[in-house]
This record gives C-alpha cells, sequence and structure tokens, in this order.
C-alpha cells in the first residue's frame, strides 16, 4: 500500500515536473524563483495535524466548550500563517549553479550553489538536491540581504558522464507542516572519469615510450617566444612582455624533454578497456603533478593536443569519461 | 520536546492516575538521561513489555479506553513511553501531534482562564521547537526563535478571532456528552443527617452565582431549593428518588423575580432555583413532586439558567394519601421522648399552625445554640440532641422540627438547599457557596399546600438574616476558616468579578451571544446566510491584513543608512542606463561607469569609494562624519542622462 502511494507520488510529481517544464522552459541561471513556480502542500505531518484540529473543533463545537474551540481556531489560523511563511521562504530567491562537475567514478561530484537574497527576511531551512529522489541533499539558510555557498556533493557510481534535468529546492520552514518547493530546469552534468588506477610506467616522450620521465629536468635553454595558448603552466609564461602590454606570450626552451608527451591508448594494447582508461587517467594526473612537459591524448576517435594545467587536464578526464565503454 | 510534553501532560495531572504521571516523567527522564550518556535506548522488547504492562494496568484501573478521560490518560502514557524510542525527527513530530491533543483535552475539560494561558505557553514552546525541528542546525538561540513564533502567533490571532465570532455553533450537541461523576465537586446529597450540613459549611466552595433582572427579594425569601428528604430511620433523611406523582399546581400570590444562575458542577441533576419556580430556560428541566427543578442528566458542566420564580405561592389542592402516609411516617422504636413531647404538645394544641408555633416557641424559649461544632449524638439522635445538648446547627434543627411534626400527625419534610449569598458589589451578582447550605422544613396546611417553616430562625434569627458569618461571628471555630480581613474579602469578590465576566463573555458565547453581536453590527434579522457572509468578509479583512503585514516585513528596508543611500544611488544610474550587474562591487561599478561615462566619474567614484570605507574599513571615529557626508551627497547627486 505505502509503495503503491509512493509509486502515486512520483508519478504525479513527474507529471506535475513535466507540466513546470512546459510552462517555464529551460531555466537560465541565476533564477530568481517567482511565487508562480513554487508549489506547496501539507506534510504528513501536517495532514495529521489537520486531521487532529478537524476532530477537535467538531468536538469543541458539540461540547460547545469556547475554550478549545479559540484553541482549535488559533491553530488553524496559524497553520494558515505557517503556509504563506513557508512559501514566502523561497519567493524572491534567487539559484546559482555550476552547470558541470567533474568527478572520479565511485567518488562525489560536487556543485556549488549560490544563494541569494535580496530580500529583508532570513531564510530558513532551505534544502537542496538534484531531482526529487536523489537522496544526496544539501541544506542551508540564508540571512537578510546576503548570499550562502551551498556544496551539495552527489554520489556518482560509474564513469561516464551522469546528467540531471532539474534542480529541487525546498523547505519546511517554519514548522514541518507545509513543504514548498520548485523546480529549476536546468541540465546539471557531472562527467565521471575513471578512478585512476594502475601501475604501467609512463611512456616516454614523443610517444615512442622510451625515455622515462624525469631525465630532461634542469637541462632547458631559452629559445624565444611563442603566443599563449590556453593550458600553459604560469610559470611559462613571459610576464614581462605581457607587462609591458604586449601580447600574451609564452617562452619556449630548446629541450628534447619538452617535446610533447603522449599519452596513447594504443600503448596499453590488450588491456580490458575500464583498465586502459584508469590507467590513462593516473597517467594524466602523474604528468600534471609531477612534469613541467606538455602532454597530449589520444584515444580513439579524440585526440587532445599537448598542453598543461587544470583546464587541459579536465579537457583530457572529460574526453575519458566520455569515452564508450565495452557494454 | 520533551520539555513540552511533560508540561502538556502537567496540565491534566489533576485527573490521571498517579502512577502513570510518574511512569510517563520517568520514560521521558531514562530517555533524556541515556541520550546524555551517549548510550543507545533501551531494546525493542523491553520498551514493548513496558508499554504493554503499562497499558494492561491503565485497563485494569479503567475498566474502558473510551471517553476523554480514559483517552487522555492512554496518550498521556503512549506519548511518554514515545520517548523511549529513538528520536528521529518523525517520532518528535508523532510526539508534537499528543501534545497538542492533550492541550486541546485539557480545554475541552476546564474553562480555566489561567490554564488556557498556560496552555498557550505549552504551545508557544511546541512551535519554536518545530521550528527548530525543521532546521537541520538551529541558526539561533532560543529567544529569537520564541520571538518568531510570537510574530507568526500575532499574525495567526485577526483570523482565528473572526472564526471563533462567526464560526456557527450547534444549538444542541450532536451526541450526548459523557457525563463524568468522577470530577465533580462536593455538595448536598441525596440524604442528610443531623450533622451532615456541617461540614459543608466550612467549605468556600462556590455552588453557584445568581444574577437577579430587578431588585432582589428580601433574604428572608432567598431560599435556593434543592433535594427534598421525606423518609426517615429516626436520624438519616433521605430523598425517594423520581416518583411518578406529579406536583400541585402553585398559584402564585407575589412578584416574580427573574433571574440568571450559573452552576458549578455538582453529581446530580438539581438546579436549585429560587423557591418557587415557574419559568426555566433549561430544554429539559422540569418540577419534580417534590417541586425543585431537575434536568435529565447530573449537572457534570458549568450551566447557566434563566429563571423567574414566585416567593409566595399557594395551593388548594388536597394531599393524597399516599403522600400523607409517607410524609408522616417515623420509625416507632426511635427517640421516643421526642414522639412523647410531641403527643403531650398535640394534647393542648389541635390546630396544625399553632403546633408549629408552639414547637418554634420552645426552640426560642429554651437553652438551645447554633453552633458549628455540635456534640456527637447517640441512636436516638433526636432525643439526645432535643434533651441534652442542645446544640446543633441547621441540619438538626430541621430534623428535630420534622420528627415533632411528624410524631404529631402533621404531614413535613426537610428541604435541602442553599439560603442568602453573598453580595459581589463589582459584578452585582450573588455567589453561593457550600457555607450557604442550609435545610428547612415543610409542612402541609390544607388549603395553603407546602409552607416553609426553618426552625433555624428561631434560634439564630441572625442566620437567616445575615448568613452564617453573622450568626456565627462569637464563634472560635468559624474564625479560622474563614479570614475576615477586608481587603482579602474585597480582593476575592473583584478576582470572581473577573471570573464572570470571563465566563459571560468569553466561555458561554453562543449562538445567542453571536446573533446579538451580528445584530449589534447592524444586521437585522441575522440568519445562517448573512452569519456566513458576515464570517466571509471578516475573513477577507483578516487575511486583507495579513498580507499587508506579511509585505510590510519583507519590504523593511535595510537600517543601516550607507547601504540605504548606496541602493538609491544604485537606483538613479540604473535609471540613466547605468544599471549595477549583481557581481559588481561598489568599486568596479565606480570604474566601468568612469570608462563609459567620463562626465560621471569623479562624482561616482568619489561616492563609491566612501561607501566601499564606510561598509567594509575598520571603524574608526571619523567614520560618523563621513557617513554623514557620504548619505547627504549620495542623497543630493541626480546623474545626468546624457553626457
Amino acid at each position: 500500500m505505502s509503495k503503491r502511494l509512493q509509486d502515486l507520488r512520483r508519478a504525479s510529481g513527474r507529471r506535475l515536473r513535466a507540466w513546470n517544464a512546459r510552462r517555464h522552459g529551460a531555466d537560465s541561471l541565476p533564477l530568481t524563483i517567482n511565487r508562480r513556480r513554487i508549489y506547496i502542500l501539507p506534510t504528513r505531518f501536517g495532514l495529521a495535524l489537520a486531521a487532529l484540529l478537524a476532530a477537535m473543533l467538531i468536538a469543541a463545537l458539540n461540547y460547545n466548550s469556547n475554550l478549545a474551540l479559540a484553541f482549535a481556531f488559533f491553530m488553524v489560523s496559524l497553520a494558515l500563517v505557517a503556509m504563506h511563511h513557508c512559501h514566502r521562504n523561497l519567493s524572491g530567491l534567487s539559484v546559482d549553479v555550476n552547470l558541470e562537475s567533474d568527478a572520479f567514478a565511485g567518488a562525489d561530484a560536487v556543485f556549488h550553489f549560490m544563494l541569494r537574497n535580496e530580500s529583508s527576511l532570513e531564510r530558513s531551512g532551505l534544502e537542496v538536491s538534484l531531482e526529487a529522489e536523489q537522496p544526496a541533499r544539501a541544506t542551508a539558510s540564508v540571512p537578510a540581504h546576503s548570499d550562502e555557498r551551498l556544496v551539495l556533493a552527489v554520489p556518482v557510481g560509474r564513469r561516464g558522464v551522469h546528467r540531471w534535468d532539474y534542480i529541487e529546492v525546498r523547505t519546511l520552514h517554519p514548522f514541518g507542516w507545509f513543504r514548498a518547493w520548485t523546480y529549476v530546469h536546468a541540465s546539471l552534468t557531472a562527467f565521471a572519469a575513471p578512478r585512476p588506477e594502475g601501475h604501467r610506467p609512463l611512456p616516454s616522450a614523443a610517444g615512442s615510450g622510451h625515455a622515462p620521465l624525469g631525465e630532461t629536468h634542469g637541462e632547458e635553454e631559452f629559445a624565444g617566444l611563442r603566443p599563449y595558448a590556453p593550458g600553459v603552466a604560469l610559470k611559462h609564461m613571459a610576464w614581462k612582455v605581457l607587462a609591458r602590454g604586449g601580447e600574451p606570450a609564452v617562452r619556449v626552451y630548446t629541450d628534447l624533454g619538452a617535446l610533447p608527451e603522449w599519452l596513447e591508448w594504443s600503448a596499453l594494447e590488450g588491456v580490458e578497456t575500464e583498465a586502459r582508461l584508469a590507467q590513462l587517467c593516473r597517467w594524466i594526473l602523474t604528468c600534471e603533478s609531477r612534469s613541467a612537459r606538455p602532454y597530449g591524448l589520444r584515444l580513439p576517435g579524440v585526440e587532445i593536443a599537448p598542453g598543461r594545467g587544470p583546464t587541459h587536464r579536465i579537457r583530457c578526464l572529460r574526453a575519458l569519461a566520455l569515452q564508450p565503454g565495452v557494454a | 520536546m520533551g520539555v513540552c510534553l511533560g508540561l502538556a501532560i502537567a496540565a491534566h495531572i489533576a485527573s490521571l492516575p498517579l502512577w502513570l504521571t510518574a511512569v510517563a516523567a520517568a520514560s521521558v527522564a531514562i530517555r533524556l538521561f541515556l541520550a546524555a550518556r551517549g548510550l543507545a535506548a533501551p531494546s525493542r522488547p523491553v520498551k514493548l513489555g513496558i508499554a504493554a504492562a503499562s497499558i494492561a494496568i491503565l485497563f485494569l484501573q479503567l475498566r474502558t479506553f473510551n471517553g476523554l478521560s480514559a483517552g487522555t490518560a492512554l496518550l498521556s502514557l503512549v506519548a511518554g513511553l514515545k520517548f523511549l524510542e529513538t528520536r528521529t525527527r518523525r517520532d518528535l513530530y508523532a510526539v508534537a501531534l499528543i501534545v497538542y491533543f492533550l492541550c486541546l483535552a485539557a480545554l475541552l475539560r476546564s474553562e480555566s482562564f489561567w490554564l488556557l494561558l498556560y496552555l498557550i505557553g505549552v504551545a508557544w514552546l511546541t512551535a519554536a521547537t518545530l521550528l527548530r525541528l525543521a532546521l537541520s542546525t538551529p541558526r539561533h538561540g532560543w529567544p529569537v526563535d520564541l520571538r518568531y513564533v510570537g510574530r507568526i502567533s500575532a499574525q495567526a490571532l485577526p483570523v482565528a478571532v473572526v472564526l471563533w465570532l462567526f464560526f456557527p455553533r450547534f444549538d444542541a450537541p450532536l451526541w450526548q456528552l459523557p457525563s463524568e461523576r468522577g470530577n465533580a465537586q462536593s455538595g448536598l446529597s441525596d440524604s442528610m443527617s443531623p450533622g451532615d450540613i456541617v461540614d459543608l459549611a466550612l467549605s468556600d466552595e462556590i455552588a453557584f452565582r445568581v444574577r437577579f433582572d430587578g431588585a432582589p427579594p428580601p433574604v428572608a425569601e432567598r431560599y435556593w431549593r434543592g433535594p427534598v428528604l421525606h423518609e426517615t430511620d429516626g436520624h438519616t433523611w433521605r430523598n425517594l428518588g423520581p416518583t411518578a406523582e406529579s406536583a400541585a399546581t402553585l398559584t402564585p400570590t407575589g412578584p416574580a423575580y427573574s433571574y440568571t444562575l450559573s452552576l458549578e458542577p455538582h453529581p446530580f441533576n438539581w438546579l436549585f432555583a429560587l423557591d418557587w419556580p415557574d419559568r426555566w430556560s433549561v430544554p429539559d428541566g422540569h418540577l419534580n413532586a417534590d417541586d425543585t427543578l431537575v434536568q435529565g442528566a447530573p449537572v457534570s458542566r458549568p450551566l447557566d439558567v434563566s429563571a423567574s420564580s414566585h416567593t409566595h405561592v399557594f395551593t388548594a389542592e388536597p394531599l393524597s394519601a399516599t403522600a400523607r402516609r409517607r410524609d408522616t411516617q417515623l420509625p416507632s422504636n426511635r427517640n421516643p421522648r421526642t414522639l412523647a413531647l410531641a403527643v403531650e404538645l398535640r394534647r393542648a394544641h389541635p390546630d396544625d399552625l399553632e403546633f408549629a408555633q408552639k414547637v418554634l416557641e420552645l426552640f426560642h424559649r429554651e437553652a438551645f445554640f447554633y453552633t458549628l461544632s455540635p456534640p456527637p449524638l447517640g441512636a436516638n439522635s433526636i432525643d439526645d440532641f432535643l434533651f441534652d445538648t442542645r446544640r446543633g446547627f441547621c441540619g438538626h434543627y430541621a430534623s428535630a422540627f420534622a420528627t415533632l411534626m411528624r410524631a404529631a400527625g402533621i404531614p413535613a419534610r426537610i428541604v435541602t438547599g442553599y439560603h442568602g449569598g453573598t453580595y459581589n458589589p463589582y459584578a452585582g451578582y450573588w455567589i453561593l457557596r457550600q457555607s450557604n447550605a442550609h435545610a428547612w422544613d415543610e409542612i402541609w396546611v390544607a388549603g395553603r399546600g407546602w409552607l416553609r417553616v426553618d426552625p433555624t430562625a428561631a434560634i439564630a434569627p441572625e442566620r437567616v438574616e445575615a448568613g452564617l458569618d453573622g450568626a456565627l461571628a462569637a464563634e472560635p471555630l468559624g474564625l479560622g476558616i474563614r479570614a475576615r480581613v477586608p481587603w482579602i474579602t474585597d480582593l476575592r469578590l473583584r478576582l470572581d468579578a473577573y471570573g464572570q465576566l470571563w465566563r459571560q463573555r468569553f466561555l458561554r458565547f453562543n449562538q445567542v451571544a453571536q446573533l446579538s453581536l451580528i445584530e449589534r453590527l447592524g444586521i437585522e434579522e441575522p440568519d445562517a446566510e448573512k452569519i456566513a457572509l458576515v464570517m466571509a468578509a471578516g475573513l477577507v479583512l483578516a487575511f486583507a491584513w495579513l498580507v499587508w503585514q506579511l509585505r510590510r516585513e519583507q519590504r523593511t528596508e535595510p537600517t543601516d543608512p550607507a547601504v540605504v543611500a548606496y541602493r538609491r544611488l544604485c537606483r538613479r544610474l540604473a535609471a540613466v542606463g547605468l544599471a549595477r550587474r549583481p557581481h559588481e562591487g561598489a568599486e568596479g561599478y565606480a570604474r566601468r561607469i568612469g570608462q563609459s561615462r567620463p562626465d560621471l566619474a569623479a562624482a561616482v567614484e568619489a561616492l563609491c569609494g566612501s561607501y566601499s570605507r564606510l561598509r567594509y574599513a575598520k571603524s574608526s571615529p571619523e567614520q560618523g562624519a563621513e557617513l554623514e557626508a557620504f548619505v547627504a551627497r549620495a542623497r543630493a547627486y541626480r546623474p545626468r542622462r546624457k553626457p
């Protein structure tokens, strides 16, 4: 019975969401929650209280007990006001979030929410989750005229791309008798890179798999400048040139070891797909943390030109996440 | 939440079995103790065992789970035991529901203003607890949360008042009230031994209050009629209970007095109308064969009765043979000296009225005393009283008089009820306490009917004229129970007057009062439809007020004058097409304006710089002056639309 009730709730939630999505379309962030998109319903606790009050009202009317009647009417009225407070707690709040997040399989994808409260009222007991059935939720209260950052860690399972179609922001404030909620139709994506695993040595520079990493350290000579491209380590930037007002440029060194290192799918012939990706992931992390050399990634159908830095790393990891699995 | 529950149960403490309160308190205490020690709650079988045992004991004691008291007891117990369970939010919600139920149940049974205040406090605390429960980690302390609940409550008040005033009331209950004899007060009973009323005379409990519509009858005529006693074993007199006989038709001779009685609950169905009632407002009220006004069920709740009475009546109907036999019955083997005295007196005075007069004269002439501490009497109690002790209270004189009358063959009966009363000058009504309980006699006189004779008046005329206090002024015992400090008496009367106001205006607000209120609003001949309209209009007004109130709260501007001035500045700049972007700080904003509108650069940068210093720099003594200057300049600043 309870299960059927839950199914019914889910189905009606889906229908409401679909209607809501048709009505509002995809939302652009930051979104200010207006009154037209806030839904409010009594909670189970609220319904139980309503039943109790109804019974008590009838009893009080029957016994003609003005005292009990006054108390019961006061509670009814309090519930009505609480409903307004619950609704108002969301109304006018603005929500922003990073739409993409990177994670490793089996760990958490982290979304940073920014809740902005322009009004003079405190917003308390706000709860944010991705989609209704997601168990991961984060709570916060936002004081008047201020912002609150909220970190939502969503566990991701398998490697791959995880998508959520909407965010649910809800509140039980003030007494837990009502639940007000709203859907923010924003597509959130988490790229789950494979968990870095494997102990094979890094292939040598130029993709031939010879010279181990580290040999070339300290044997570099300045050779000139080349135009800036994203992904270059900050320490290689020609800051002086930039300071003089020139175009951003990168210092280039002549060093055999500085030639890009290619991390290749084909270097791991004969290894099972997921393990291959896991090994590539470990190599990317190693290159990023240990070496100053740019590295490139070659996957079936994908080639990422050599580079360095957080953006480059994320590009590579996302490429790993996007690789189709065996199944 | 434990505290809230404790307080809610405390409201019922008088009507709950003591052990139950103890069990509930103990389980809350144990739970709190375990939680403080970080220990787990007791295991499931233990909890179930305790619960089953307690519920079984409760059932054995009450024999039912039906009815309000039993339900309250059961719920208090369950709520207490619920606390032994794990404390998830859901469990606490369940406890909150029980707390609300207990509050309402307590109010259903009580009429106390103080209880209402107390329970409002409990509900307040419960709401604050719920408020904190809805957050995973409370942000504010209790005072802030309690204030917030106070604000919500204040906003809820108008709607509640409108609902209370105009919500249609039932004129008759949908189902019969369960009569609860258990909590009824002390008072007159359906039997009396000579010393019985003494116990009542020591009680200050209020039996009823009465307000006369016009002038009250003289005190010598203010007899409030209760049960009439016929049957006697020579010592105890008993009421017969309902009989098939009907009362004789009484013809009034004196003026009518109309009045309103506010009865306190008592275990019987007597309504204590003034002798002799002819009209009353109780739907199932009627006069029984003894001319006492009664209703169908015991007066288990406070009851208001409007009635009118004539203090002088007569009937020409004859007394039925059954009644005559019954009201001359005496046990022949008791009180031989009294019987002999009656026979002797009767020989000299064959006329009934003359005989009665002689007996009263006897009481008056001989050394009889009126006292609250009569000596104990033996098996022939009337003999002992009349010939030996000669000290007694109204019960003694009434029984002795009735015995003498019956011994002389004159039908006589004892009437118990109340007499006199204390006037409350602050509210214009009379208070009848248990200490006003009284017993007197009625004898049958052909052509006149039952005639009231009060033998106490023969011994202590002050009792009838000035009340008990006057009659006992010289008696040391009387002083102990009735503090005769004028200002305390005065204070008590004032408090009682407020209590009556609360009852009349609040507790007795019924359909009639509702209609008259609506009539006073200028609506003629109100009917159900008009009441509904008035209520709807009231609700619309109340909700409009609420919405206005909520909006006003939300619109409250920031209190920092610097912020107010800065916002105004931003609005003015936005009006000329230079709106601040949400992410921009004051200085970044100024810089951007400087780039796009060099003509405004100097002024805006100065203002914004000043603003960020005021807001974010460390506070210093010069800030006061800078703030003033900033606010003044920001107010005066009007950016031009075109460069």
